[in-house]
């Protein structure tokens, strides 16, 4: 089996005594798009920096296609990147900033030229070549670094939150074309980002990163439906959460309202001094007509809020003391009002263990 | 229908004098001290070096352009500081980018500009004196580079243009590494990054893009070393021993010894018209470099 295009093992970076990344091991195949996803000082692009040489780690190791490059200053490692402000050469045209890989690599400048023209043109901009970076658009300047970092054909191209600066409806779009791309290209991407929808939308598989440790690496179906940790649980979409205890004979008791739900299904860790929390998505947890609706556990709740996000409803419902939220499809009906007494319940199966205490 | 008009047409014509009469207080200290420091002084200095006898005249310009050995004076003066200039960029180039890019503590950093700063409180004149303590025939320095047997015997310092030139690097150098200093701090390290990223080696990052990108802070600060070195009186009159003679010495002579005004005047015009004709030299020089990279 060849090796994988990108293979870091146990990698470690303190500053001072902040510990950036605590052992993080990560594989990336040719051709992956990969998303990096963690709340801001979790660890993301200090990883992205070290892939790239600009920081050396403290320990670990970085290969790529089986050949260890963390030694490697930036410049000798092949591998390109597309940074958060773009960094554009402001003294050059946008030509010669897209011409600027090839030069470095020792291709004649007229053949470095056309290569450029060619990547401004697979980004849609090869009529705004003789411009400067600072007479373009927040848009057209990332197309311009895309172009710039795609142009040497790189395996692996790292993206340190390319779509951050710009505005909702350009980065929507730039999310498709960026994808289109990458399947055009066939280059790796391992794209740092803080914002989920993102990362769910594009990438084929997600790294979830917390406090310098990697929690959870899977699809963007799979960290959904079957997150790892209490954290990816929390992170990843909204989650009501009912805190577990064992019920000492290898089950689990979760509490739902007054009541408590015993639960047998699969759940990691059945060690008994391990605290666990079951985790409900909004979805699953429906308002039912009578409390004895058939293959539900239901409880009794009062609404404490309905809200509308257009499209869909948030009710908000208190039972006992936990406050769960329940999502539905359409507009709020008659009769939700605040204070009113509605019967919430789920389908067991639709419930996913997790380890990790809920909050209090 | 003219009401209307009126009053429409009001703000507009109203609030542009209103702008300028709330600025003009704020602008009036500004100008008028420009123009009772700088803009006479140079008109008295002008208008007298166009008067010989009474009338006026281009005498004085006849005078100071037909003898050769103003130009001579001249020649020696604009050497001086060309030179200075060059010692003063190739020392306070790294020293900036020393204490931009690689100091990382502030404080360091912060007790470097310091000491680096320290010598501008005291006079020029007494930093001068220093230097003839320094440079003398029995001083640290040749005392030092026999001492280790570079030198067989001292060399003569005081009253050679090496001597005023090292007077003047060491007076002059603060000011080349503001200006650099200021120019690197502004350059994004992400470019330098993004360039490594592109497959650049650090040689080849430092010369296509911190240098040009920071090439107009350099600029600046040559402009100002060399206006600085070619008007200096003082350091060049103290190293100079008397065997050396800088265009402002003669200047200084005109206005305090013979108390010739018309002749000084213009003495102190053509040194001037020929120092903004090298800076502009220069400035057309780093604009040509700007816009071809």
């Amino acid at each position: 089996m060849p090796p994988a295009l990108l293979s870091i093992r146990d990698l470690g970076k303190h500053f001072g005594g902040f510990h950036a990344l605590k052992g993080v091991s990560l594989e990336v195949e040719h051709g992956e798009f990969i998303a990096l996803l963690g709340p801001s000082g979790c660890g993301k692009t200090t990883l992205l920096r070290c892939i790239a040489g600009f920081l050396a780690p403290d320990s670990g190791d970085i290969r790529i296609a089986g050949d260890s490059v963390t030694r490697l200053p930036p410049h000798r490692r092949p591998l390109n990147t597309v940074f958060q402000n773009y960094a554009l050469f402001p003294h050059m045209s946008v030509l010669d900033n897209v011409a600027y890989g090839p030069r470095r690599h020792g291709v004649p400048r007229a053949e470095a030229a056309e290569r450029a023209a060619e990547a401004l043109q697979l980004v849609g901009l090869e009529a705004l070549g003789a411009r400067h970076p600072r007479e373009l658009s927040g848009g057209q300047q990332q197309r311009v670094a895309l172009a710039r970092a795609v142009v040497n054909r790189p395996k692996l191209l790292l993206l340190d939150e390319p779509l951050s600066a710009l505005d909702m409806k350009l980065r929507k779009r730039m999310q498709i074309e960026l994808k289109h791309l990458q399947e055009k290209l066939g280059i790796a991407f391992v794209f740092v980002t803080h914002d989920q929808e993102e990362a769910m939308s594009m990438a084929d598989r997600i790294v979830v990163m917390n406090r310098g440790l990697i929690e959870q690496v899977g699809s963007g179906t799979a960290i959904y439906a079957t997150p790892a940790t209490r954290f990816v649980a929390e992170f990843i979409g909204e989650a009501n959460l009912l805190p577990g205890a064992p019920d000492g004979a290898g089950g689990l008791r979760l509490a739902f309202g007054t009541g408590a739900v015993p639960y047998h299904g699969p759940h990691p860790g059945a060690d008994a001094r391990q605290n666990h929390t079951g985790v409900l998505r909004p979805e699953h947890l429906e308002l039912l007509d009578r409390p004895d609706a058939p293959g539900f556990l239901t409880e009794r709740g009062v609404v404490e809020d309905v809200i509308n996000t257009g499209g869909q409803t948030l009710v908000m419902v208190r039972v006992g003391d936990a406050l769960l939220a329940s999502r539905r499809l359409g507009m709020p009906g008659d009769g939700l009002n605040r204070g009113a007494p509605v019967v919430v319940g789920f389908r067991p199966e639709h419930l996913h263990v997790v380890t990790g205490e809920a909050p209090p | 229908m003219t009401a209307v008009l009126t009053t429409t047409a009001m703000p507009p014509a109203a609030t542009a004098p209103t702008a300028l009469r709330r600025a003009l207080p704020l602008l009036a200290a500004p100008v008028a001290f420009f123009v009772a420091f700088f803009a006479v002084p140079m008109v008295v200095v002008l208008s007298s070096s166009l008067a010989a006898g009474g009338a006026p005249s281009l005498a004085n310009y006849a005078r100071v352009l037909l003898d050769q050995y103003h130009w001579d004076v001249l020649a020696v003066t604009f050497r001086i500081a060309a030179l200075t200039t060059l010692a003063v960029t190739l020392l306070g180039y790294p020293l900036a980018y020393y204490l931009v890019r690689v100091v990382s503590s502030n404080a360091l950093r912060r007790s470097c500009v310091i000491l680096l700063l320290l010598p501008l409180f005291t006079s020029n004149i007494v930093r001068s004196f220093g230097w003839m303590i320094l440079l003398g025939r029995n001083g640290l320095v040749n005392d030092t580079l026999v001492g280790i047997g570079l030198l067989e015997r001292p060399v003569r310092f005081l009253g050679t243009e090496m001597g005023i030139v090292i007077g003047l690097v060491y007076i002059l150098l603060p000011f080349i590494v503001l200006a650099v200093g200021n120019a690197l701090a502004t350059v994004d390290p992400t470019l330098e990054e993004a360039s490594a990223d592109l497959g650049a080696s650090p040689f080849t990052t430092f010369w296509t893009v911190t240098f040009p990108l920071c090439l107009p802070g350099l600029i600046a600060g040559v402009i100002m070393v060399f206006t600085l070195a070619a008007s200096a009186y003082v350091t060049p009159a103290l190293l100079s021993g008397g065997k050396i003679t800088v265009f402002p010495m003669l200047i200084f002579q005109q206005y305090s010894t013979v108390f010739d005004v018309h002749y000084g005047g213009a003495l102190s015009i053509t040194l001037l018209v020929f120092t903004l004709v090298l800076v502009a030299l220069a400035g057309r020089i780093g604009n040509g470099g700007g816009d071809r990279s």
